[in-house]
């Protein structure tokens, strides 16, 4: 029997971690990857964001057009509440009042937003839970035994030396990160830990007991998929168990409100500036967007969709801001919905399922302070079904120039079976590896 | 598996940072050496775990738990278990013969008045005279206590196991603002009521529900402001699926399929966008007295239909015809038309399967019930037929250890095993209650009652359920399980006191580490657990004693260097049934 994971970390892991004297060691699989040290997060913005309120048109006939068709959740053009206008984008464009942080980001050039962004497979889903999990699979409208970014770290060429390449945040594992064995799921870092019980005999301590936490690993030792997965959550627990999540400071004056957001966004700057834990891969999820019904405006009291975005440019601004000037070069996020919203509004003040929407890309080596990909439109006839923004960029080619510029896997056909016509937008800084066939040299063979 | 051998112990140590760790350049945490980055190729090995006698396999995926004593009850109802399995599920499906006075007596109308209040009357004190957050909100965090003293308590296991299913299939995120006023007639009048009856009527009651209305908007749903949120969902989550759903297609695109409802009459088998707008059509003018400025005199929070809401002209949905001017029938078509459709019959029934069976359930079974279902959809007690044939049928026994225990009848199991004695209350104090803590904990494993956001309902795979944030954190529940005090009151019992039931269980003399382990993992898990398993826990509890040596366990006292056999024993105690709470013995169903 070789040693795994779990053995290495009982006889050397943890007392590395908790000195926190680990430098990396960079010890390359085979294979032509050479992965880099860039973190790639995805934040989900689940029940279909509203993207013309987040990005709205505010100039010619798009606003002309906005207006006809927007009223109780029309975004102003001008005067109070106004959209804020968004330089490089002709300006037709002007992003949400709220999302002032995401601005300031986009005038910085860390911010970048990419129009009618969606999935290109026919026939269109107007499901949440189809559209969520045919995005995370990955596989063109199939479903699978993995996500897309279980298969980007299982080709991805990882040094085999960093504890925590995948970070999950929330309870249950999202489908992104479906089947991975390397994903630690928390919603907590300072809660993620076995801290409960009676005192005496909850941990081993100097009388020489070893206690509940460090029995519990030998409970869970059978070949089970249950043990397996027990395993990993045992694992999981002890490579946080040392990091102190109280005591970090952010850096730069950041300042993390108190939602639950802000709260999972500073956790993530804690284990991105740890370089030794080597987060890789994090998912965050933000939902709450499934706005049938008050949506709300910003010139108004009740404006349910403005305290979303606020929350949300919160959160990702001082995240960023905690990381400039150290890590944000290296770090790359991308936040997408499932689809965009009807853009006709409902009676209710709310807005129905659509199709194609915006996604925005941030981050130190983003090409930032402009706006991608073609907006097809908001005449009837240019609508899809006559009805909603159509999508003029498969949601694969933002991701997939993640793949292979920042985080250097070349394997796209592995990450995303099917998808034959990569088409970077240049999005990212960097330049493209030819994308490439993967062996499948971890397919079988390995121990659980 | 490993028992706790010398070397593992050191090991062990040595993780906690006890031992000195080796360094230099070859003591690196390692990712990956040797070891898949995905397991999605790797198949299960259930058998690797011990499977259970029958009942006990049984009881675990049609109860929140079984006890000797349940166990005891089915033993006495007949010669074998094929005959005592038919004979308590027959008595659990009429639950309403069922005496249930002690779990009645802990929902006492003093503690929880909300659960006894009408529609009516909820409305008026918790949603039209309640400015205050905390009395809005009272009524959902009445049922969700609630739910928890039921899944513990009532002898009508069964009916609670079913009542738990519809909420996940019709689930409403309870905390809504303002359908969490309300939330006790959403559970009483529509869940409760209809779980084990009549799918169309439940399906009626649901479209009407006053919580549902505002979570999905039917209540917005007008003639000149159509509404689709609860259309979609009421065919793509509540009766269809999304297994039925054809795309954005046209209704007469030639490559979709026809058949026949269950009602004799011909219907369109995969559903399109159209049918979702003609459904939404169908149901424009359904919704409440909620004080609408037209109607400002009308405000009750009841169902009303309002026929100059409502969108007159007629419709097709699923390639069947609804006349025009027909008013509040129009909805009535189409609910029936979903009741009567085999895609609802045949995912309702795989949902069920899955359940109480095994993630991907059998097709035959699937397909058994879905006859059952169509066959009796209009008959009173169509969902008891249904529930019946998937438990008495040949796939439900054979099956075993394809499901994990969510953590939410993992809390429920261990306090059922446990013989925990507590009543989880709403109060309005701004003190941390024991309460609290146990809705605020579970509420950490991603499985808190009614606390769903997205109108699916929790997960029912394992793949949801063993994420290291989900076992991790039902595990630190678990371990806190045994040491909980009713109160916060110093001395308060606790919820479970592990230690009196042990002295009570075991005579003086009778107190070795042996004996201890095996009356707890028989009152947990009613079998023997994995032998290697059983060693650790022997190991742990005996220390340095022989482990068929008495310890003394009516003392919690440090009892001085070297003697980890006599070192706090109460507490190793209670971690010891903290270890069995967390092994894969007690998650597994």
């Amino acid at each position: 029997m070789s040693m795994n994971r779990r053995d290495f970390l009982k006889t050397s892991a943890l007392a590395t971690l908790a000195t926190g004297a680990a430098t990396r060691t960079r010890v390359g699989l085979a294979g032509p990857g050479a992965a880099s040290d860039d973190v790639l997060l995805f934040v989900y913005l689940r029940g279909a964001m509203d993207g013309l309120s987040f990005v709205a048109p505010i100039a010619g006939e798009l606003r002309v057009q906005y207006e006809q068709a927007r009223s109780a959740t029309r975004i102003p053009a001008s005067g109070a509440n106004a959209a804020l206008p968004l330089a490089n984008s002709g300006g037709l464009w002007g992003l949400h009042p709220r999302a002032s942080g995401l601005h300031t980001l986009y005038q910085d050039g860390k911010l970048a937003i990419v129009h009618a962004v969606g999935m290109t497979q026919q026939p269109v889903t107007r499901s949440h839970f189809d559209a969520q999990a045919f995005m995370e699979y990955g596989l063109g409208g199939l479903s699978g035994s993995e996500g897309w970014l279980t298969r980007h770290l299982r080709t991805g060429g990882l040094p085999a030396s960093i504890p925590i390449p995948s970070l999950c945040v929330g309870a249950i594992t999202s489908t992104s990160l479906l089947a991975s064995t390397e994903t630690i799921t928390m919603a907590s870092g300072g809660a993620f830990r076995l801290d409960t019980g009676d005192w005496a005999w909850r941990a081993s301590d100097v009388s020489g007991n070893t206690g509940f936490v460090d029995l519990l690993p030998a409970l869970w030792q059978g070949a089970s998929e249950l043990e397996r997965k027990g395993r990993q959550a045992l694992d999981s627990l002890a490579l946080i168990r040392p990091i102190d999540f109280n005591a970090y400071v952010p850096a730069n004056g950041a300042v993390y409100d108190g939602g639950s957001l802000g709260s999972q966004m500073k956790m993530l700057a804690t284990l991105i500036k740890r370089e030794d834990l080597g987060l890789r891969i994090a998912t965050v999820d933000y939902g709450g967007w499934d706005t049938h019904n008050g949506q709300g405006n910003p010139t108004q009291g009740w404006d349910y969709f403005g305290n979303l975005v606020e929350e949300f440019s919160g959160a990702l601004t001082a995240f960023c801001t905690d990381l400039d000037g150290s890590h944000l070069g290296r770090v790359n996020i991308i936040v997408m919905s499932e689809f965009g919203r009807r853009v006709l509004e409902n009676d209710a003040g709310g807005t129905d399922h659509g199709y194609g929407n915006i996604a925005l890309v941030l981050g130190g080596a983003v090409n930032g302070g402009q706006t991608y990909g073609s907006f097809p439109g908001l005449a009837t006839e240019q609508l899809f079904e006559r009805a909603d923004v159509g999508v003029t960029t498969d949601y694969r080619h933002i991701l997939a120039e993640a793949v292979n510029r920042r985080l250097r896997n070349p394997h796209l056909p592995a990450v995303f079976p099917g998808y034959t016509d990569y088409a970077p937008l240049g999005i990212f800084q960097g330049t493209d590896l030819p994308p490439a066939d993967y062996e499948m040299i971890f397919a079988s063979g390995f121990e659980a | 598996m490993s028992t706790t051998s010398a070397p593992l112990i050191d090991a062990l140590r040595r993780v906690a940072g006890l031992l000195p760790a080796s360094s230099g350049a070859g003591a690196r945490p390692m990712r990956r050496p040797g070891k898949a980055a995905s397991d999605a190729h790797l198949a299960d090995a259930p058998g690797t775990l011990a499977a259970p006698p029958p009942l006990l396999r049984w009881l675990e995926r049609a109860s929140f738990g079984a006890t000797p004593a349940l166990l005891a009850e089915l033993t006495a109802l007949g010669a074998d278990d094929a005959s005592r399995w038919q004979a308590w599920i027959d008595q659990q499906l009429a639950p309403a013969a069922i005496d249930d006075s002690a779990v009645e007596a802990r929902l006492a109308p003093a503690v929880f008045p909300t659960l006894y209040k009408s529609l009516e009357q909820l409305w008026a004190d918790h949603h039209e005279n309640a400015p205050d957050y905390a009395v809005r909100m009272r009524p959902v965090s009445e049922c969700e206590h609630a739910k928890l003293t039921r899944a513990v308590y009532s002898r009508r296991q069964l009916f609670e196991v079913a009542v738990d299913f519809w909420h996940d299939h019709f689930s409403t995120f309870g905390w809504d603002y303002d359908g969490a006023t309300v939330f006790p007639h959403y559970d009483r009048d529509v869940i409760r009521a209809h779980a084990l009856g009549n799918f169309r009527q439940m399906l009626g009651a649901v479209t009407r529900a006053t919580t549902m209305m505002y979570f999905l908007d039917l209540s917005a749903n007008r003639r000149d402001g159509p509404n689709e949120n609860f259309a979609r969902e009421l065919i793509e989550l509540h009766t269809l699926g999304v297994e039925n759903y054809a795309g954005v297609l046209r209704p007469d695109d030639p490559s979709l399929p026809v058949g026949m409802g269950n009602d004799g009459i011909g219907v369109r088998l995969k559903y399109v966008d159209e049918d979702v707008y003609s459904a939404t059509r169908a149901l424009t003018g359904w919704t409440l007295r909620n004080g609408h400025w037209q109607f400002p005199g009308e405000n009750d929070g009841t169902f009303v239909f309002r026929p100059g809401w409502h969108d007159n002209y007629s419709k097709w949905f699923l390639n069947r015809f609804i006349q025009s001017y027909k008013g509040e029938i129009d909805g009535e078509l189409a609910l029936d038309t979903l009741a009567a459709h085999p895609g609802t019959a045949t995912h309702v029934c795989r949902k069920l399967c899955r359940r109480f069976v095994g993630d991907e359930p059998p097709a035959s079974l699937v397909a058994s019930a879905a006859a059952v279902f169509g066959a009796t959809w209009e008959a009173p007690d169509q969902l008891r037929q249904v529930l019946r044939h998937i438990l008495l049928s040949a796939e439900f026994r054979a099956a075993w250890g394809e499901k994990v225990v969510r953590p939410f009848s993992a809390v429920a199991r261990a306090l059922r095993v446990l013989q925990a004695d507590f009543t989880p209350t709403w109060d309005n104090d701004p003190a941390w209650t024991v309460s609290e803590e146990l809705v605020s904990r579970i509420g950490s494993t991603g499985h808190r009652a009614f606390y769903w956001a997205a109108p699916n309902g929790y997960p029912d795979r394992r793949e949801a359920w063993t994420s290291s944030g989900a076992l991790a954190m039902t595990w630190k529940l678990m371990a806190q399980l045994t040491v909980l005090r009713i109160s916060r009151a110093d001395e308060a019992p606790r919820i479970a006191d592990i230690a009196a039931q042990t002295l009570a269980a075991l005579a003086p003399g009778q107190r070795s580490a042996n004996a201890i382990v095996d009356y707890w993992t028989g009152r947990i898990y009613g079998f023997a657990p994995d032998p290697a398993r059983r060693t650790v826990l022997v190991n742990f509890m005996r220390q340095n004693a022989d482990a068929g040596a008495n310890l003394a366990i009516d003392t919690n006292d440090w009892a001085g260097e070297g003697n980890l056999a006599a070192h706090y024993v109460q507490a190793r105690l209670r971690h010891l049934v903290g270890l069995m709470l967390c092994a894969p013995e007690f998650h597994r169903r």
